[in-house]
C-alpha cells in the first residue's frame, strides 16, 4: 500500500471513533494545510519531509520508522549511524538482510534484570 | 526479551508465540487533588524518559547495579500512571517498593488468583494507583524514601525498595490459539542517554511511590483463569525512580518540565477522562485501603498542607472505551 492511502486508511480509521481525525483537524495539528494533507493522502504529492511524517505518527499512533519506509525515507538519526561508520554497518545490515525476525530480535538489546 | 525503545518497554516472548508482546510506558500527568473526593482519569502528557542502569552504572549507586532495569526521572510529588498496550493477552504484576499495588501484598515473582494479584492486559489499559477499593485507586504519587508517606513504608515500615517493579507473563500459546486464533484468526499488526560530573550517587535518596488523590479506576478480573498464563516464560523489570536534579547529574539530559497543577490544567478547559468497560472489577485491597494518602500524611506530620491540592471541577470529562484509549492531553 502506498504511504498516502495507508495514512488515509489509518486517519479515517482513527476518525469513525473521533472526529478529531478530520484531514483539517490533523492537518491542523501536524502544521500543513488540509489541502496539503489531502493531496499527499491521494497521493498527488510525494509524502512530506521526515518532521511531517514524525508528527502524523504521533498524531495517528503509528510507528514513526514505519511510516518513513513507506515513504522512501530512512531516518535521520538511523542516517547519522551509519555515516558515522559507514562500511561497517552497510556489512552488517546486507549481512543481516535475510535472518529471520526472532533471530533479529535476540541481537536487539535486552533490559538486564537483576538481583531484587 | 525486554526492550527499551521510545522511552517504552517492550516485552517479547517469540518462544511462546511471535504476536507475544507487549508494551509498557510510563505517562506523565497531573496531580489530581488528594482531598477524597473522587476524581476521573487526568491526562497522559506524554512518556517519561526511561534510561538504561547498565549506560549509568558507575554513576548509580550499588543497589541500582544489582538491580538492573531502567530508571526515570520525577519531582517530588509528581504522578504517573503506567500504560499498557498490546493486543495479545499477557498478565502484569505491578509492584511499589515490592508492595503489590493490585493485593498490597508483598512481592512474588508468580501469580496468584486468591486474591488476584495482576492485571490483564489488554483489557486493562492503564493503572494509575493502588487498588484501594472497589472501582478506586489512589494515584502514584512520587516521594522520597525514608519519610513516612510510600506504600512500601507504610506496609512494611522499612524504605528499602522504592521504585516500580513489574513482571509480564503471556497467555499460553495453547490458551492464546484456543481463545482467538481458531476464532478469528485475530490479526495483531505490528506492535510495536553525557555526563556534567563524575561523582557515584552512591547513596541516592530513592524515590518510591506513595498514595495520592482518590480516582474512579477499575482493575478487571482476569476472565481466562490463572491457567491461562505461562508462568515458565516471564520476563521482569526494576525501574528505579531518580529525583530530577539527580537524573540530570547522572545523565547530563534535562527531565522534562513539572507537569502543570490540576487547578491550571483544568481551568484551561483541557479534558479529563473516563473509561467504561463491561468486564468484572476486582474488590479493593484491604491494606491498601487503609494507607494514608500524602495531603493526610502532609497534615498528620503537623507540616500544614500539601501545596497546590486545591479541589478542582473538571468540565470537561471524556468518555473512552475499548478500541478507543488515547488519553493525551496537551497542555
Amino acid at each position: 500500500m502506498s504511504f498516502g492511502k495507508y495514512i488515509r486508511k489509518q486517519r479515517e480509521a482513527l476518525k469513525s471513533k473521533d472526529r478529531r481525525f478530520s484531514v483539517r483537524q490533523v492537518a491542523q495539528r501536524i502544521g500543513v494545510e488540509p489541502a496539503y494533507l489531502s493531496k499527499i493522502e491521494r497521493g498527488d504529492v510525494a509524502p512530506p519531509s521526515e518532521a511531517k511524517i514524525r508528527a502524523l505518527a504521533d498524531e495517528l499512533g503509528e510507528d514513526a520508522d514505519v511510516l518513513l519506509a513507506m515513504a522512501g525515507k530512512v531516518s535521520s538519526d538511523l542516517q547519522a549511524i551509519i555515516r558515522k561508520r559507514p562500511q561497517l554497518f552497510a556489512d552488517l545490515i546486507r549481512q543481516l538482510k535475510s535472518v529471520p525476525d526472532h533471530a533479529l530480535l535476540r541481537i536487539a538489546r535486552d533490559v538486564r534484570d537483576g538481583d531484587w | 526479551m525486554i526492550e527499551l525503545l521510545n522511552n517504552q518497554l517492550t516485552f517479547r516472548f517469540p518462544e511462546v508465540h511471535q504476536k507475544a508482546v507487549c508494551s509498557i510506558d510510563f505517562q506523565r500527568t497531573l496531580r489530581i487533588p488528594d482531598d477524597n473526593r473522587e476524581y476521573p482519569l487526568p491526562p497522559g502528557l506524554g512518556r517519561f524518559p526511561v534510561e538504561h542502569v547498565d549506560d549509568f552504572a558507575d554513576k548509580l549507586p550499588k543497589a541500582w547495579q544489582r538491580h538492573g532495569g531502567v530508571f526515570i526521572p520525577m519531582y517530588q510529588s509528581e504522578a504517573l500512571w503506567i500504560n499498557f498496550s498490546g493486543l495479545y493477552p499477557c498478565a502484569v504484576k505491578i509492584a511499589a517498593g515490592k508492595i503489590n499495588a493490585v493485593s498490597g501484598e508483598a512481592w512474588s515473582n508468580g501469580l496468584s488468583d486468591n486474591p488476584q494479584d495482576y492485571a490483564v492486559i489488554p483489557e486493562q489499559p492503564w493503572l494509575d494507583g493502588f487498588n484501594v477499593s472497589e472501582g478506586f485507586i489512589r494515584q502514584f504519587v512520587a516521594m522520597p524514601l525514608g519519610e513516612g508517606f510510600t506504600a512500601e513504608e507504610q506496609i512494611t515500615g522499612a524504605a528499602e525498595h522504592g521504585g516500580l517493579q513489574i513482571i509480564v507473563y503471556p497467555m499460553k500459546h495453547n490458551v492464546y490459539v484456543e481463545h482467538f486464533e481458531r476464532v478469528m484468526g485475530a490479526d495483531l499488526g505490528e506492535l510495536d542517554m553525557v555526563c556534567m560530573e563524575s561523582r557515584v550517587y552512591e547513596s541516592v535518596p530513592d524515590m518510591g511511590l506513595a498514595p495520592g488523590g482518590l480516582m474512579r479506576q477499575q482493575i478487571y478480573e482476569d476472565e481466562y483463569g490463572i491457567d491461562a498464563w505461562d508462568q515458565d516464560n516471564g520476563f521482569r523489570c526494576f525501574i528505579h525512580l531518580a529525583n530530577s536534579a539527580q537524573y540530570l547529574a547522572i545523565t547530563g539530559h534535562q527531565p522534562p518540565h513539572k507537569p502543570p497543577t490540576a487547578n491550571d490544567y483544568t481551568s484551561a478547559g483541557l479534558p479529563w477522562f473516563d473509561y467504561y468497560s463491561d468486564s468484572k472489577v476486582l474488590s479493593g485491597s484491604d491494606k491498601l485501603g487503609k494507607l494514608t494518602s500524602v495531603a493526610a500524611k502532609v497534615i498528620e506530620k503537623g507540616k500544614g498542607l500539601l501545596p497546590d491540592n486545591e479541589p478542582v471541577h473538571p468540565k470537561t470529562v471524556k468518555i473512552i472505551s475499548k478500541g478507543n484509549v488515547v488519553r493525551d492531553g496537551k497542555f
